[in-house]
């Protein structure tokens, strides 16, 4: 298993945090941290995710999280990258 | 979008505001029944265009708003009070979650200032919803209604469709607002993908023209996206096997000869087959469910896999795409059809020995059942007659069990829409509210529910909102005084221990006298040769629902099976005995 830090923006409404809870719980993805804070556009927050997944099961986070309606943007954080990794949904891993 | 209602600027409450929401979003039907949170709200539906039906419990309307869904390819609208009137939307809600299907629920909500405390008749039904709506909202402004409303239907029906829940509490429904209907829908975080990618579709039309064994693996998302004429051409094109799902059955005409029938638990030989020896499957709308694969590592070893699907989410969820193409799936198949036949110009492999195999599987293995030796009532036959006698025009609503994997085995279905059932969440009671609903979105068509004696007693009460608002739909009870699936499994997993399966339904309820009581005609038959008479007789009938109690013998089994957590490779077709593969070569 490795760690993965997330970065998703959301809609800052009642019960956004439920939601992104709610799905790693159904979907028994182990959350390892999670941090909530604001942006500066006031109707945005950002929550920073750390999730103990392997790779398929890492893409198939981002894309459940992605069909939450007040997610807007998933990023996976590549901790001494330059640039950050925007997820597609097609899976590498192999059967 | 682009209507602007004549009511916009104007003064009103936000319950007068929710009903002139709905009707803006094109609302002419909704099931429900009131109560307290929701009272307001009644108030204005007096006076709206919207017909409203009172149902007997509030699961009818849930299932009565999916049913019509499924039918009419609208949103299906249920609407309930807060606290257990919402509770009891919790199980239609997870069916149509499970099913892809657009449903608009409406709830009341205790007064803003009451929830949190405990308050009469308060649940959360929002947090008890998250799991399996696509999207739910808890409104306490009144201003807001419009919007939440208008977002609520676009959520529903766009994309793949869902369940969408909007809960509104009391004094959001009592204070003042102005309504103001949206002229534009912007949702930052949902954007579902309607054009395929052209690379994916070349990639797509290259793989399919090098394939030897191709099949064609068409799920409910077909029959969503309104594809079923492209999909002929497509598959016309190519000329390879076409397998459809429960949820997918009339998709693709079953009597077409590139049809094999259904895949999965109790597909076809030849169906279930096709799939584990091809070379390619073109994935459809088709989600990989574990009804379809069996043990998912021995599924389809050989075969690389195209995708297509509107969710993202689906693709590599439970089998590797080799090409995964995301977008409506009407939009893909125009697409895939040009694209194909360029390739196809190219260079074309052979498929003759391909279809020749599976063709030789579909003649030597057939869907057949025994009739018993003593003369009594077969559940197939009875299911078969009424596809036979009834048409392919006809809707049939299936409940859960038995009676529906034979309803989706025995009855032709060369139409979409034409057959509706609890596919993913399976759920007992489906059949009598969904065939309401479907009725009421096709008032013209002859509607059959198809229930099991289990079922039947768990929704009936929906024929008494049938007979008293002109719903004539006609229920075909397949009475084996059991639970027969569950007691199948039991026959031949649990030493033919039957705990607690059977119902006795033959001496109680009286399922004729039950019917009359609620306002049906009730028929009963218990010999193959009444069967046709009294199918006719029930269809001669059009001013009343009516009930025939088919009292059919307990022991039959559904054939073929593979049986749960097993390979698709030791599927059967009775009991112990597997189709004879030394004389087949695939």
């Amino acid at each position: 298993m490795t760690i993965h830090k997330l970065e998703v923006l959301v809609e800052n409404e009642p019960g956004v945090l439920a939601r992104v809870a709610g799905l790693f719980a159904r979907r028994t993805y182990n959350i390892d941290s999670l941090v909530v804070g604001p942006t500066e556009n006031p109707k945005i927050s950002k929550m920073i995710i750390e999730v103990s997944v392997e790779g398929h099961s890492l893409e198939q986070v981002i894309a459940q999280l992605d069909k939450l309606i007040n997610v807007i943007r998933i990023e996976e954080i590549l901790e001494g990258a330059i640039s950050n990794t925007k997820h597609d949904t097609q899976p590498d891993y192999q059967n | 979008m682009a209507h602007v209602p004549t009511a916009n600027g104007t003064a009103m409450t936000g319950a007068t505001s929710l009903v002139k929401s709905l009707e803006a979003a094109n609302v002419d039907v909704m099931f429900g029944i009131p109560g307290g949170a929701i009272l307001p709200a009644y108030d204005p539906i007096y006076d709206s265009t919207i017909r409203h039906i009172l149902v007997r419990h509030e699961q009818g309307a849930g299932h009565a708003a999916t049913g019509y869904a499924q039918v009419t390819g609208r949103a299906g609208v249920c609407i309930a009070t807060s606290g257990p009137g919402a509770t009891n939307l919790v199980t239609p809600l997870a069916d149509a979650a499970m099913d892809s299907v657009a449903v608009v629920a409406i709830t009341g909500q205790v007064p803003s200032v009451a929830i949190g405390t405990d308050a009469f008749q308060e649940a959360d039904i929002r947090g008890i919803t998250m799991p399996f709506t696509k999207h739910n909202f808890l409104v306490t402004n009144p201003n807001e209604i419009p919007r939440v409303i208008a977002e609520a239907f676009h959520i529903a029906t766009s994309g793949r469709p869902g369940p969408v829940l909007v809960d509104i509490a009391k004094d959001a429904l009592q204070m003042q607002t102005t309504f103001n209907w949206p002229t534009s829908i912007n949702l930052a975080g949902y954007k579902p993908q309607i054009q395929p990618n052209q690379s994916a579709i070349n990639d797509a039309a290259s793989l399919i023209a090098q394939s030897a064994k191709p099949v064609f693996y068409v799920g409910g998302g077909v029959i969503k996206a309104n594809a079923s004429r492209e999909l002929l051409e497509l598959a016309q094109l190519l000329g390879a096997p076409v397998v459809t799902t429960l949820m997918a059955r009339g998709a693709f005409p079953d009597s077409h000869p590139l049809h094999m029938g259904m895949p999965g638990m109790h597909g076809t030989v030849a169906a279930v087959t096709a799939l584990q020896k091809a070379d390619l499957l073109i994935t459809l709308g088709a989600r990989f469910d574990d009804r379809v694969t069996g043990k998912l590592s021995s599924f389809a070893q050989n075969a690389k896999v195209i995708h297509a699907d509107i969710d993202p989410a689906e693709i590599g969820k439970n089998r590797y795409a080799d090409v995964a193409v995301i977008g409506d799936l009407r939009e893909t198949i125009k697409a895939l059809i040009p694209a194909l036949s360029a390739a196809l110009s190219k260079g074309r492999v052979d498929l003759s020995p391909w279809m020749e195999s599976v063709n030789k599987l579909k003649s030597t293995y057939p869907l057949g059942y025994d009739t018993p030796a003593d003369g009594a009532l077969s559940p197939q036959f009875v299911i078969e007659r009424l596809g036979k006698i009834c048409g392919p025009d006809t809707i049939f609503a299936a409940g859960v069990g038995q009676h529906q994997m034979w309803a989706s085995q025995f009855i032709s279905y060369e139409k979409p829409r034409t057959w509706l059932n609890s596919g993913g969440a399976g759920t007992m009671g489906y059949a009598v509210p969904a065939a309401m609903g479907a009725q009421v979105g096709a008032p013209d068509t002859t509607v059959w529910a198809i229930d099991g004696d289990g079922c039947f007693q768990m929704t009936n009460q929906e024929l008494v909102t049938c007979a008293l608002n002109n719903i004539p739909i006609k229920v075909a009870i397949i009475n084996n005084e059991s639970l027969g699936m569950v007691r199948q499994w039991q026959t031949l997993f649990y030493d033919s221990r039957y705990s607690n399966t059977s119902l006795e339904s033959k001496r109680i309820p009286n399922f004729p006298m039950l019917a009359q009581a609620m306002g049906c005609v009730g028929l009963s038959c218990d010999s193959p040769a009444d069967v046709d008479a009294t199918i006719e007789k029930a269809m001669s009938i059009n001013d009343q629902p009516v009930v025939v109690d088919f009292r059919v013998h307990r022991d039959a089994m559904v054939w073929p099976m593979v049986a749960a957590g097993t390979s698709n490779d030791e599927i059967m077709i009775a009991r112990a005995t597997a189709p004879d593969w030394d004389s087949q070569e695939l």
